[in-house]
């Protein structure tokens, strides 16, 4: 049993050093804020979408700036480059599953000169929008996990483990972009981050009553 | 008898364990910060919170007097939040933390409190943390560089920083000479500084 309690420490801050997807449904906005350094502040800015096997596309590039806070929209997807406060806001409106994919924001040159990676590259999953409460959008839902307090999960409340274990195959729609194994990472998250948190306080809070009651009938068993 | 020794053991290591996944107060491992209350601060006017944990932590340099004693930098801590609680009207002194050339953290608006040290865009997101002095010709002195790596791996520790946090020099954010050539220098060789 300590093993256990030795196990779920290790994995809870594993937890909080794993990767984070941004998790959104069909229609949603994406906004990512991406540091720039102030010797960027009259560079070019870009947001680009990275595919497998071919050259990043540019979806959006800022005009030549002034150093001073401006803004362009390219359809669906807007820059705000704020060169005195050091930020790229990257929006995305109106999101579209075939949006899904990664991204990424740069200082951009014209080419053959390589951009440079600014903050990290974003891994965009878009869902398809479920207005009825199935296993699927909770599932969706809980690959957005905080990096923090995994207590804080709103799904704690019931408190009853079962019903957050379906089986992968049963829950993933056609439509989602949810893989296997990911799904199974989050089952394995969920019993880890769940039972075994509900199962170590009813474990101690026994131990100490236990303790307790041995302990008064030693001293009155004398 | 002995099957109840044996729970009581595990009931104390299982506690302990608990208590140190669990604690929010200073762990062991976390070096000493020279508290408010020590030092001498007015009390704080600040109520905004930085939500967490913090990605960013901004580097500066008060540019101001530096101190090599424990007393001189009581004196250097009271007088940067003078300047910025009387004299600029906020409600604290800028910094979340302050480091002083006598090795020592002076605790500033803490891990928790959204700073003034770096304008709108950066404060409610990153750790504000000076070296008190002016570094553009000159470094601080070792034991100042270990008091700030020490804070910065103990925020980690606390879960006020994520373990990925980046570190920028102020004036890779804002347009100034913070935090100083020198020290400048210094941070861009530290293993979380990301230009």
């Amino acid at each position: 049993m300590m093993l256990w309690g030795l196990l779920w420490m290790l994995f809870v801050s594993g937890l909080q050093a794993a990767e984070e997807k941004c998790v959104l449904a069909e229609g949603e906005t994406l906004t990512v804020n991406c540091p720039v350094n102030q010797k960027y502040k009259y560079s070019k800015k870009a947001w680009q979408r990275l595919r497998d096997g071919e050259q990043p596309q540019t979806l959006v590039v800022t005009e030549s700036s002034q150093g001073t806070l401006s803004q362009i929209q390219v359809g669906r997807y807007i820059l705000r480059d704020d060169p005195q406060e050091s930020m790229l806001q990257v929006r995305m409106i109106n999101l579209q599953v075939e949006d899904s994919g990664l991204y990424r924001c740069v200082i951009y040159y014209p080419p053959p000169k390589e951009p440079i990676l600014l903050f990290h590259p974003v891994p965009l999953v878009v869902t398809t929008d479920t207005s009825d409460k199935n296993p699927t959008t909770k599932l969706t839902q809980i690959l957005t996990l905080p990096t923090t307090n995994i207590p804080s999960i709103p799904y704690t409340s019931s408190r009853t483990v079962t019903p957050f274990l379906p089986t992968p195959t049963a829950v993933i729609s056609p439509n989602t972009t949810v893989n296997l194994t990911k799904v199974t990472d989050t089952i394995r998250l969920l019993v880890f981050s769940i039972v075994i948190p509900v199962a170590c306080g009813i474990f101690i809070k026994s131990l100490i009553f236990t303790v307790l009651f041995a302990v008064t009938q030693r001293s009155f068993g004398r | 008898m002995s099957h109840t020794c044996a729970l009581l053991a595990w009931a104390l290591l299982a506690l302990i364990g608990l208590e140190a996944a669990q604690s929010k107060e200073t762990p062991s491992c976390c070096g000493p910060i020279v508290s408010r209350s020590e030092w001498g601060a007015l009390p704080s006017e600040c109520s905004q919170r930085l939500s967490q944990p913090v990605r960013y932590v901004v580097i500066s340099h008060t540019a101001g007097s530096n101190c090599d004693t424990p007393a001189l930098c009581r004196q250097q801590a009271q007088n940067v939040q003078h300047y910025h609680a009387r004299t600029r009207g906020w409600c604290d002194v800028a910094y979340n933390f302050l480091i002083g050339e006598d090795g020592l953290v002076y605790e500033g608006r803490g891990w928790n409190i959204k700073g003034d040290h770096t304008g709108p865009t950066w404060n409610p997101i990153s750790i504000g943390i000076t070296f008190m002095g002016n570094y553009m010709e000159r470094v601080p002195p070792p034991r100042a560089i270990r008091a700030a790596q020490s804070l910065l791996a103990c925020g980690v520790t606390l879960g006020a920083l994520r373990p990925d946090y980046e570190i920028k020099g102020h004036r890779d954010v804002q347009q100034t000479l913070s935090p100083g050539d020198q020290l400048y220098a210094v941070i861009q060789n530290w293993p979380h500084y990301r230009e």
